[in-house]
């Protein structure tokens, strides 16, 4: 089965790009790196701000995905999946909820914050916004080997349950530093910008 | 009763993470919580703030709900947060 690419993001600490073309991100002091490319984008979802980072980043990088594509957030899709691999999941979320819960004389541990103690809450935050009924999954990897990426996007095409387009990738945010390499991927070359191997 | 409402709302604010709102954007007579009825005017907050509210009682103000089922009048507004903890308050 060939695979092939309609949409690519990237983030870095400093740098957005969509389809590899550098995305301008207004930097406001006093706001978060991620918060900066919220407002940037102009993206309306107020529940971002309730979000832990890893949701946030993955969440941004679909809304420019699906954007791109002149997606409707609002419209079912059936033959949809969204797969991501990760090296430190939700860590940076868990740490944030440890330190709740951390002393016996300041216990005071955050439902808001343990609500996203768990790695595929980035997946499942992106199909209710996109609303995508295929799988949603994320996994953890020491790195984005290309490899790895390639048979878990392979083996997420389900033709016998109609998945024909994913948005695939690399989500990782941990102590301040954002990593994201994400992708809409699909069976169908129609629209395609290329076809897909993993990179 | 006006600063403790004021300093309420802050918390609030910062707890919930509610971006963008000022304690003046906050009538304390509105509604927290809708049910999920938009056309009810208010804060929309949702299951897991209510959780959050719960634990603001009881870090800032010293208060442990015993009985859950008093929460739906206590948070029915901040007005009402306030009456109850002005009347509760160990801290």
């Amino acid at each position: 089965m060939k695979i092939y690419v309609k949409a690519a993001v990237t983030f870095s600490d400093d740098q957005v790009t969509l389809n590899g073309e550098p995305v301008a991100i207004q930097q406001e002091e006093g706001k978060s790196w991620l918060a900066n490319i919220y407002y940037s984008l102009g993206v309306q979802y107020p529940k971002f701000f309730k979000m832990d980072n890893l949701c946030k980043a993955g969440f941004l990088a679909s809304e420019m995905l699906m954007g791109k594509l002149g997606s409707v957030p609002e419209e079912p899709k059936r033959d949809w999946s969204v797969i991501l691999m990760s090296h430190s999941g939700s860590l940076d979320d868990d740490t944030a909820y440890q330190e709740t819960i951390q002393s016996s004389d300041n216990y005071f541990p955050s439902p808001a914050v343990f609500v996203y103690t768990l790695s595929n809450i980035v997946t499942g935050e992106i199909a209710i916004r996109h609303k995508l009924m295929g799988e949603s999954s994320c996994f953890i990897t020491e790195k984005y080997d290309v490899q790895t990426a390639y048979e878990l996007a392979q083996n997420g095409f389900l033709p016998e349950k109609g998945i024909t387009h994913m948005i695939f990738g690399w989500c990782e945010y941990m102590d301040g530093h954002t990593d994201v390499r994400m992708f809409v991927l699909t069976t169908d070359a129609t629209d395609a910008i290329g076809e897909w191997k993993g990179a | 009763m006006s600063e403790l409402i004021e300093n309420l709302k802050n918390e609030i604010i910062e707890a919930l993470n509610l971006e963008g709102m000022s304690p003046a954007d906050i009538d304390e007579n509105a509604a927290l919580f809708n049910g999920g009825d938009p056309s009810v005017a208010g804060l929309g907050l949702d299951s897991i703030d209510a959780l959050e509210l719960i634990v603001l009682m009881e870090r800032n103000y010293g208060i442990k709900l015993k009985n859950a089922s008093e929460g739906k009048e206590i948070f029915r507004s901040v007005a009402t947060m306030a009456e109850y903890i002005s009347k509760n308050r160990t801290k």
